[in-house]
């Protein structure tokens, strides 16, 4: 899987837990917050997320993640340890 | 694959189990893990006596019963076993028996509760109060039959679980903003202006021992047309001049909207309440369904309450004692050159830092040695803040705090230097 597929995945679940966003609207550089999430959207976010990826990374190493691109690489680094 | 260790409950939340009566499958691989499970003997650990400052424990360490000094129960001005509270209870017991046996609004109100209700209205200097019959259950009621879909409530991010659950319930759209910081609180709000909008702050925070920055917080809510909630679970009897909590403290009791107790801690019963406005209450009879779908209050508990309320505020003699005893433990610990973070109140966080081995390690040390201070571990708190919390008392005896800070210092001084 690519980066690329995964920023899709958390897209989708963005737009999926998120009022009056559209996928296309989100810019990966910036942080969820940007489009209105509180800190329990994001956990569902991320919950979602992993759970279709089929990864899973304890929370508390996803305390310090700024934006959705470095989501994205802490995913990338989950996925390709299999 | 990361360490059991590096996983917490914060994990488990989402269960994809197909079977439903089960937890999620990882979560009961991570359960059994011995070293989760060396963590986990800490829960439920039970208590053999009333939960003074003096008290015995079945230690889940090793099955033994043990006489331990406690500084865990929130039981801060020891009114739990006040003997003219349990009067009041055993004569309330007697006439009224155990059970409201009914909601309020059809057959649970009894004169007892009405009391109760004004005398806790006159001492927040509110127009009605509602009681309820936990204090998670006061946040939750109160929230969710105040505000709605569209709304906005605006929380600390260090908020209650109670607040967050009953904001979650209200279908208003939740907000958080930093701990204690007004211009986040501003900047927030400013997305929001057309918007009804809630500001919940807590008098204590629950895990820091902190005060709300009440003037600066309220004079942004005023800003924004925002009305004011506050959680003083953690300072109703023990903060202000007549301890009627942090709003008092700061002068400020006229501007808050709502203001929400609960029983449970400083009163040593069961239960919550919110003071407010004569027509919100009324409009929260109909709305607040934690108060209008649940059975009121047992009335022996009722019955030592309104005694608790009255012996804690005939004089200033608990509270004095509370906080002569906060203040000589808390220089004590000082001293020791112990990390207790913003403490300003009862509630004393004693900060770890980041290892949970070493958590586990000094809770299981000190409670051998007989001083039952529970852990707070992640996800309760940061995960590079795990401590232990101490509340303070007003019956510990200079005797008491002494031994626990020979053992503090044993324990956690000894193998830090
Ligand atoms: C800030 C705060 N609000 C509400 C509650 C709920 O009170 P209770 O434990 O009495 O249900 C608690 C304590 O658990 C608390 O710390």
């Amino acid at each position: 899987m690519t980066k690329e597929e995964v920023i899709e995945v958390i897209k989708r679940n963005i737009v999926e837990n998120l009022d009056d966003v559209e996928a296309d609207s989100i810019d990966a550089t910036k942080s969820m917050k940007e489009y209105g999430a509180n800190s329990l959207d994001m956990i569902e976010v991320v919950s979602t997320s992993m759970r279709e990826l089929n990864i899973k990374i304890p929370r508390s190493e996803l305390a310090e993640l700024g934006n959705i691109d470095e989501l994205a690489d802490k995913f990338m680094e989950y996925i390709n340890k299999g | 694959m990361p360490d059991a260790t590096d996983f917490s409950l914060a994990d488990f939340h989402l269960n994809d189990n197909p079977n439903v009566l089960e937890p999620p499958a990882d979560y009961l691989e991570w359960i059994s893990d011995p070293d989760v499970r060396q963590a986990f003997t800490f829960f439920e650990q039970q208590l053999l006596t009333a939960p003074r400052t003096r008290s015995e424990i079945l230690s889940n360490l090793d099955r033994e019963r043990r006489p331990i000094i406690n500084l865990t129960s929130y039981n801060y001005l020891g009114l739990s076993t006040h003997p003219e509270v349990l009067q009041a209870a055993r004569e309330t017991l007697d006439r009224y028996g155990l059970s409201a046996s009914g909601a309020p609004l059809v057959s649970g109100t009894f004169d007892l509760h009405v009391e109760l209700a004004r005398r806790l209205a006159e001492f927040k200097q509110k127009d009605d109060c509602l009681l309820f019959s936990s204090g998670y259950g006061g946040n939750l009621g109160a929230l969710q039959g105040m505000m709605r879909k569209g709304d906005v409530i605006a929380m600390d991010e260090r908020s209650h679980k109670s607040v967050i659950d009953g904001a979650t319930l209200s279908g208003a759209r939740k907000v958080f903003f930093a701990h204690n910081d007004p211009e986040d609180l501003a900047a927030q709000l400013e997305k929001h202006r057309d918007r009804r909008i809630l500001v919940v702050l807590e008098g204590v925070y629950s895990m820091d021992g902190d005060l709300c920055r009440l003037p600066e917080l309220a004079d942004v809510a005023d800003e924004y047309g925002a009305g004011i909630y506050i959680d003083e679970a953690h300072s109703t009897l023990m903060f202000g001049e007549n301890g009627r909590g942090v709003a008092e403290h700061f002068g400020m009791e006229d501007r808050i909207g709502v203001s929400y107790g609960t029983l449970s801690k400083s009163f040593g019963g069961v239960g919550g309440f919110i003071c407010a406005n004569a027509r919100l209450i009324n409009y929260l009879k109909g709305y607040s369904s934690a108060w209008n779908f649940s059975c009121s209050p047992s009335p022996p508990v009722v019955g030592g309450l309104i005694k608790a309320l009255e012996v804690a505020t005939r004089d200033s003699t608990l509270r004095d004692r509370l906080w002569t005893n906060t203040e000589y433990f808390r220089s004590r610990l000082d001293s020791m050159g112990l990390d207790t973070g913003d403490c300003e109140s009862q509630v004393i966080p004693l900060i770890i830092g980041p290892s949970g081995e070493k958590l586990f390690r000094y809770a299981t040390a000190m409670q051998k040695r007989g001083l039952f201070l529970q852990p707070i571990d992640y996800p309760a708190v940061p995960a590079h803040r795990r401590r232990f919390r101490i509340s303070m008392s007003s019956q510990l005896e200079e005797e008491d705090m002494d031994r626990a800070l020979n053992i503090i210092e044993d324990v956690i001084v000894r193998d830090r230097d």
